[in-house]
């Protein structure tokens, strides 16, 4: 092999990593090594002007590898294999060394080792791009058309959107209709508008939109496929439709908690959940307890939030019950209501709210963690027992004609779905997205994107908006109807294969399969298929199998390069 | 349609919109106001609940979005209005701010920001440090290209009739650079010792310090250039270039226009030959002015450094005939002959021997042969500077009484009052009010000069027409009277540039060409005695445009400095200008003068950098011109002006983002009168990886605080200061601070007061819990006031309602106000015709925000991230890509519809 061209930038990362590792014994440690031809430290590596020096080094050394020392991979390998694509180097002739996640965030209590341990890993790196090859990402046609999983309000606004954009749409639903929780709900906070009427009006559009396939009573069953181009079996009743579709969005939405009985009086008549309590307002019927008109109503909130169950913060729910406490003094003049809460988190615009029922007379009694209020019946009166902070703890007891359990979101029971889809599944049971602050809606699983409180808990314009950035997501990967995948993947030495079938049983994406060569099986992978996993090779006993980019002979080249010991640096004990 | 989508702002949201619209194959334009993409989130320090570091997570997407094929971004620039085309799309107009800066140049270097002499708070580092006026806006800015702020010119250069670059001058002065400071005058001119001395000063007089403790000196900080220069270097030989290209010119002249013509005409690489009709050069410098105003050494030196260029100066010589230089090979003359001509009273006893013109005596004086006047009385006849001038030097002759009568009153006096007061000083006696009925003679020797009483000096239009009242008269004993009633051009020299009856030559006013082409005039001869500076700005324009005539280019394109700067805006920028004395003014007289020596003393070098350290760098930019020599790659261009683009597009996000709320709207919190009483935006930057102590250090006195309170709320749901809205992302801030305090400052104790602790996103009540176990306290009441204690600490006064609701009062080293958002209301002035509507509180109204978010009033405008309420980076990405599928459906209904 010639002499290869590398050039190799340490990252200070502003202090993040210079704290910690000498970033400039690192660069004096590898300057020399074979094929290095250009060594330096940056200030921000990721920096436009560090990228624009970086690709002037590429053009005008003429460096043929190119590694960075920074951060993770999963921050800034594109960002780097850009800078190298802008230069004229191939990007997977880059490879990115973690100094950051893996040196200075760790080994905060000792400089010395972690700058020794940057110089390995950054040789190792140096070590592995001595041996890259340009690899060229596989180009697949994308099919123009989207699956989307749950007809509330989410699923029906990001169906609407998906047809409007071009895109031919397949909306399942569980249940009967297109309904969702919202389509049950009255008035609508904080904005004006009822539950009932926003979801007829989607379904108005959808109905004008012939792009919109919807299946009720219908259930997604399994999915096949690879990127851009997936195939969902949608079984409807008997029937099974198998559905064509380049990504997938799932907007199934929550369950509303449940109250054990006997869970603050959960059971006691007149002890209702705040869904329970909605439908009540949302009756045309009289508010009629006990065959009266409520007197006074207490609303204990964090009823199945913030606890030992489910230690997240449900969000809505203190908005809900203070919109539902509105509602309430709007139905029955002169009631009387109380608040018993740990923090009220109205947040935004629904603050307006709380000093909106504040000023109508509503009671807020703050409850200390730890410390909840006690719901009794005495066979009479249904009444609240709490010591109130705002009033130096003393313990009040209200008597009330209605208690509303002011419950918050529970992830919905979606096993199957899950499963079909290899959704992750985050520690409060709702599904993960891949960031959860710069990609809310993307999911590790290629193809798949989440809208809607099956994320976590929402609101109706929250769920909404989600519903449409999933549109624009799924949008900009279909709308081009080209999609490039990583050549990272595995390749078949097929003169070595013995057609064992070995990596086939391994590949979790079912992309390998065995044709017939020279009067025997070989191993074939689909390139489109394959994930670059990995599984495959190690399974390999011919090892005829390697990972373009992490060849065997990489892996071992970088391993050589970790356990050689570093030369003693004269400032280095 | 020049772009499908015009995304206005360029952070979190409108990065988002940008990337997911160019992903989907359209073509859009994003305009950014500050000099980088990356909005507020860049400056974040690490983000809530991931406690990713904000630098990482967003350079990535600042250089996705500008590098993206499909998207053009405008950093620098704003949106100035956009109306609908009728057709479903909008034209925008965008103008590009000038960065002085060429962005295809610039290298990102920073050398300009090394070179620059002007500090200023950097508002990327919520104003705890300074940055230059020449800077990039933060080490991650993309682009990584400079800019140099400029708010206006200077008032100082501005008014400059020479054109000095005042303010860069002091602004070199306060850096120690006299050498360089010197070199920046002598761009404009040579004459920077006798400018130094002799300038009237224009400048002083618009300085916006004058407006508080007292003015700079700034003429004083000239000579102390000029004597700091002339000190330490000898005139330079003539230097005889070899003519490349250039021409001969010849200038008739040398005064202050001719000399400085004559400077900027040999820089250009023109063979110049100066002709000056008295014995010596240096016209009204070195025969009007006297020497202990303006000594002639200072006039030689200034004149050696143009003689040291090659020019070449024959005195003696008066020029009449234009066409004998014409025929001697001049390719372009330049007369600027001054006013040489003294006017007369026109009275009877004026021809007497003993009444001389104020130029003549001064003339002589200045030139060593005006007899002593030892004994004698003098009278001098008028009212003006030369009167002065005359009146004192009369003094200092040795004349036992100088009388001084004019025309005008005490007040209506054309000298300036100091000048008034020196004279008096020396012991000059002022008869004003006195206009003159002639000289009488014994023997023709003139012994009294006749005065009537003036009653006015001017008619009613203004113009000079005095009435006397004849009755009322005195009588001035004198020996010797000397006139100075005013002096006028000598056109009777060029009959063919002066028309009949002209009291002056006539010359273009913008080009200075006169009737023949190649003859240009400028100065006093063109427009009447005026100042020295006004002659040596004529001068230099003199200069400019013969050059281009003799290149054949169309006459223009003399520097046009920017609009001044507003000065109320200079002071209100000056949040707490420490106070800076003036240095006392000497009053400039000898109580018995009896010597021309000089008598204004030179500053000290402290002197000189204490006065230009008191500088409030008005316009910013001082123009020092330091970047121009710094910059490598030669991007600097000081005279690039604003662009203004007429844009097409199909559909408009605004993603305009928030406003902080202004802490000091709370004063009985402290904030900008107790330093130690910061922000949480500032606390973002003391935590941040670029952080400006790289440390967290409270900012009154350096030192590390160990109890930090945080005040929650401030300025949210709060009806007091008018906004009710809870702020949404204040709690969640502030609890990583503390996360993050107690990282960096382990023996810190973290405190907060609070409202109701408000986490609800994703794993964000999770992220409380976590601060709690870290060891934040937090307080539930609100705070009252914060009172500052001696030595910096603070003392909080609060209800703690967990502790029983009793009011507390608690010390503490620093306080960060958690302070919330406000709308940004620069969206809704960008639409015309069309309102884009806002809400109750000003935030750009989502008309249908239950199923179509991000929808505004106007079809086709979508709104995206905190423009329209308060969100977090993580619900502005939602926001944005709400916006971006409709945007997107609403462009593919366009290109339908066409």
């Amino acid at each position: 092999m010639s002499e290869r061209r590398i050039g190799v930038y340490v990252c200070q990362c502003g202090g993040n990593i210079s704290d910690y590792v000498d970033v400039e014994q690192v660069v004096g440690a590898v300057a020399n090594d074979p094929g290095v031809v250009v060594a330096r430290t940056a200030m921000f590596t990721c920096s436009d002007a560090t990228q624009q020096e970086i690709e002037a080094d590429i053009r005008e050394q003429q460096l043929d590898g190119l590694v960075v020392a920074s951060c993770s991979p999963k921050l800034h390998t594109f960002t780097f294999r850009e800078a190298a694509r802008r230069a004229g180097l191939n990007p997977y002739e880059y490879t990115q060394v973690n100094i950051r996640e893996q040196c200075s965030w760790t080994h905060t209590d000792d400089r010395t080792g972690a700058t020794r341990k940057a110089m390995q890993l950054v040789r190792a790196g140096i070590a592995r791009t001595r041996l890259t090859e340009p690899l060229e990402p596989t180009a697949v046609q994308t099919t123009p058309s989207a699956l989307v999983i749950g007809g509330g309000v989410a699923g029906m606004r990001a169906a609407i959107g998906l047809a409007d954009l071009g895109l031919g749409v397949f909306l399942v639903e569980r249940e009967a209709r297109l309904c969702g929780h919202t389509g049950e709900l009255g008035e609508l906070f904080p904005n004006a508008g009822t539950g009932s009427g926003l979801v007829a009006r989607l379904l108005e559009q959808i109905r004008e939109r012939p792009q919109i396939a919807v299946f009720t009573s219908a259930e997604v069953t399994a999915k096949s496929g690879t990127y851009g181009n997936y195939r969902a079996v949608i079984r409807a009743g008997e029937e099974s439709i198998h559905a064509e579709i380049g990504q997938i969005i799932v907007a199934t939405g929550f369950d509303s908690y449940e109250p054990a009985a006997g869970e603050y009086g959960y059971g006691i008549q007149g002890v209702l959940t705040l869904p329970e309590f909605r439908r009540m307002l949302d009756s045309r019927e009289d508010l009629i307890v006990g065959g009266r008109k409520p007197e006074s109503i207490a609303y204990v909130y964090c009823v199945g939030s913030r606890c030992e169950e489910h230690p997240y913060c449900s969000r809505f729910c203190c908005s809900a019950a203070v919109h539902a406490s509105l509602l309430a003094s709007d139905r029955v003049a002169g009631v009387r209501q109380y608040h018993l809460y740990r923090d009220m988190r109205t947040y935004g615009r629904n603050e307006l709210m709380l000093s909106e029922s504040r000023e109508r007379g509503s009671l807020y009694l703050k409850f200390a963690d730890g410390d909840p209020p006690e719901v009794t019946h005495d066979g009479q009166r249904l009444s609240v027992t709490v010591r109130d902070q705002l009033t130096g703890g003393d313990e009040l007891t209200i008597p009330a004609d209605l208690v509303v359990l002011v419950t918050g979101m529970v992830p919905q029971a979606n096993d199957r779905l899950v499963k079909t889809l290899k959704l992750p599944v985050g520690g409060d049971g709702f599904f993960n997205e891949i960031h959860p602050k710069l990609r809310p809606v993307e999911t590790v699983v290629d193809g798949v994107l989440i809208a809607g409180a099956c994320q976590g808990p929402k609101t109706v314009a929250e769920s909404v908006t989600s519903g449409l950035a999933a549109v624009s997501q799924t949008a900009a990967v279909l709308k081009r109807g080209v999609a490039e995948l990583d050549p990272q993947i595995a390749t078949v030495h097929a003169s070595a294969c013995s057609g064992c079938g070995a990596c086939v049983e391994a590949c979790p994406f079912g992309a390998i399969s065995m044709i017939a060569r020279d009067g025997g099986e070989v191993a074939q992978i689909d390139r489109a298929g394959c994930k670059g996993c990995g599984a495959c090779a190690p399974v390999c006993g011919e090892d005829a199998i390697d990972l373009l980019g992490y060849t065997d002979g990489q892996v071992r080249a970088m391993i050589d390069a970790l356990i050689q010991i570093p030369p003693t640096h004269p400032h280095l004990p | 349609m020049d772009y499908d989508v015009l995304v206005i702002g360029s952070g979190i949201g409108g990065m988002e919109s940008a990337l997911k619209l160019g992903d989907m194959g359209y073509k859009v334009l994003v305009v950014e106001r500050d000099p980088s993409v990356g909005g507020k989130m860049i400056l974040l320090s690490k983000v809530f609940p991931t406690l990713d570091c904000a630098s990482c997570i967003s350079t990535p997407k600042m250089a996705a979005t500008v590098h993206h094929p499909n998207v053009t971004v405008l950093t620098a620039s704003e949106v100035q209005e956009i109306v609908s085309d009728g057709g479903g799309g909008f034209h925008a107009t965008v103008e590009r701010r000038p960065r002085f800066v060429d962005e295809s140049l610039c290298t990102g270097c920073r050398q300009c920001e090394q070179a620059c002499t002007v500090a200023v708070p950097d508002q990327f580092n919520g104003e705890l440090v300074s940055r230059r006026a020449a800077y990039i806006a933060f080490p991650q800015a993309v682009p990584q290209k400079a800019l140099i702020e400029r708010a206006g010119t200077s008032p100082c250069t501005f008014t400059c009739p020479a054109g000095i670059k005042a303010h860069g001058y002091v602004s070199l002065i306060r850096s120690g650079e006299y050498e360089k400071a010197f070199a920046l005058v002598a761009e404009t001119t040579p004459l920077v010792g006798s400018l130094g001395r002799a300038c009237y000063a224009p400048c002083e007089g618009e300085c916006t310090r004058g407006e508080l403790e007292g003015t700079l000196p700034i003429r004083r900080l000239k000579r102390f250039i000029a004597d700091a220069h002339y000190s330490v270097t000898e005139p330079a030989a003539p230097v005889h270039a070899p003519l490349n290209g250039g021409r001969h010119i010849a200038i008739v002249g040398s005064g202050p226009a001719g000399l400085t013509a004559a400077w900027h005409l040999a820089h250009a690489g023109h063979r110049v030959k100066i002709f000056e009709a008295a014995p010596v050069a240096g016209g009204a410098l070195r025969h009007a002015i006297p020497s202990y105003r303006l000594p002639a050494e200072i006039v030689e030196r200034d004149i050696a450094n143009v003689t040291a260029l090659g020019v070449e100066i024959v005195t003696g010589v008066r020029v009449t005939d234009l066409e004998e230089l014409r025929r001697e090979g001049y390719d372009a003359v330049l007369i600027a002959t001054g006013t040489p001509v003294a006017m007369r009273l026109g009275v009877p006893g004026e021809e007497l021997e003993q009444v001389s013109s104020a130029l003549a005596f001064l003339r002589d004086v200045k030139l060593g042969h005006a007899p002593r006047l030892d004994g004698k009385a003098v009278v001098v006849v008028g009212g003006g500077n030369v009167a002065i001038d005359a009146a004192r030097s009369a003094r200092r002759l040795g004349a036992r009484a100088v009388r001084m009568a004019c025309l005008e009153t005490r007040e209506q006096m054309p000298a300036y009052d100091w000048e008034v007061q020196e004279a008096l000083a020396e012991g000059v006696e002022l008869h004003d009010g006195w206009g003159i009925g002639g000289f009488t003679s014994e023997w023709d020797e003139v012994c009294s000069v006749e005065l009537k009483r003036c009653t006015s000096v001017f008619d009613a239009d203004g113009r000079f027409s005095p009435s006397y009242e004849e009755s009322l008269t005195d009588t001035l004993e004198c020996d010797v009277a000397i006139v100075a009633v005013g002096m006028r051009p000598d056109t009777e020299a060029f009959p063919v540039l002066a028309p009949e009856g002209a009291r002056t030559l006539k010359a273009d006013a913008e080009t200075l060409q006169t009737s023949r082409e190649w003859v240009f005039a400028a100065g006093d001869a063109v427009t009447d005695p005026r100042t020295i500076a006004e002659a040596v700005g004529h001068g230099a324009r003199a200069a400019h445009m013969i050059d281009r005539f003799l290149r054949g280019l169309v006459l223009e394109g003399f520097e046009e400095p920017i609009p001044v700067v507003d000065k109320r805006e200079v002071l209100h920028r000056q949040h707490s200008h420490s106070r800076r004395d003036p240095l006392a003014g000497a009053l400039r007289a000898a109580s018995d003068p009896t010597d021309f020596a000089e008598i204004e003393p030179p500053l000290t070098e402290a002197e000189a950098r204490t006065a230009a350290g008191r500088c409030l760098d008005c316009g910013v930019c001082s123009e020092c011109h330091e970047c121009l020599a710094a910059c490598p790659a030669d991007a600097i261009d000081l005279g690039m002006r604003a662009q203004t683009l007429a844009i097409d597009v199909g559909s408009v996000i605004v993603s305009t983002g928030y406003a902080l709320f202004p802490a000091d709207a709370k004063p009985q919190y402290g904030y900008g009168r107790y330093k130690n009483v910061i922000t949480g935006a500032q606390m973002e930057r003391l935590l941040a990886p670029t952080r400006p102590y790289n440390t967290v250090l409270r900012p009154g006195d350096g030192r590390v605080p160990e109890r930090i309170a945080y005040v929650m709320c401030t300025g949210s749901r709060d009806q007091t200061v008018g906004n009710p809205l809870c702020s949404k992302f204040c709690c969640m801030y502030s609890i990583k601070q503390n996360q993050l305090i107690m990282g960096a400052l382990p023996l810190a104790e973290v405190t907060v007061h609070y409202i109701d602790v408000r986490a609800v996103g994703k794993g964000y009540d999770e992220f409380f819990e976590q601060a709690k176990a870290m060891g934040a306290s937090f307080v539930k009441g609100r705070v009252a006031s914060i009172t500052e204690l001696d030595g910096g600490n603070l003392l909080l006064r609060y209800e703690d309602i967990d502790g029983g609701g009793h009011i507390a009062e608690a010390e503490y080293d620093m306080v960060v106000l958690a302070v919330g958002v406000l709308p940004n209301r620069d969206a809704a002035r960008l639409f015309k015709v069309e309102q884009l509507r806002l809400d109750a509180h000003d935030y750009v109204d989502e008309v249908d925000p239950d199923a179509n978010p991000a929808r505004t009033s106007i079809p086709g405008v979508f709104v995206a991230g905190a423009a329209s309420g308060p969100r977090d980076i993580p619900e502005s990405i939602l926001h944005a890509g709400a916006a971006v599928a409709q945007a997107a459906a609403h462009v593919d209904r366009l290109r339908v519809l066409a």
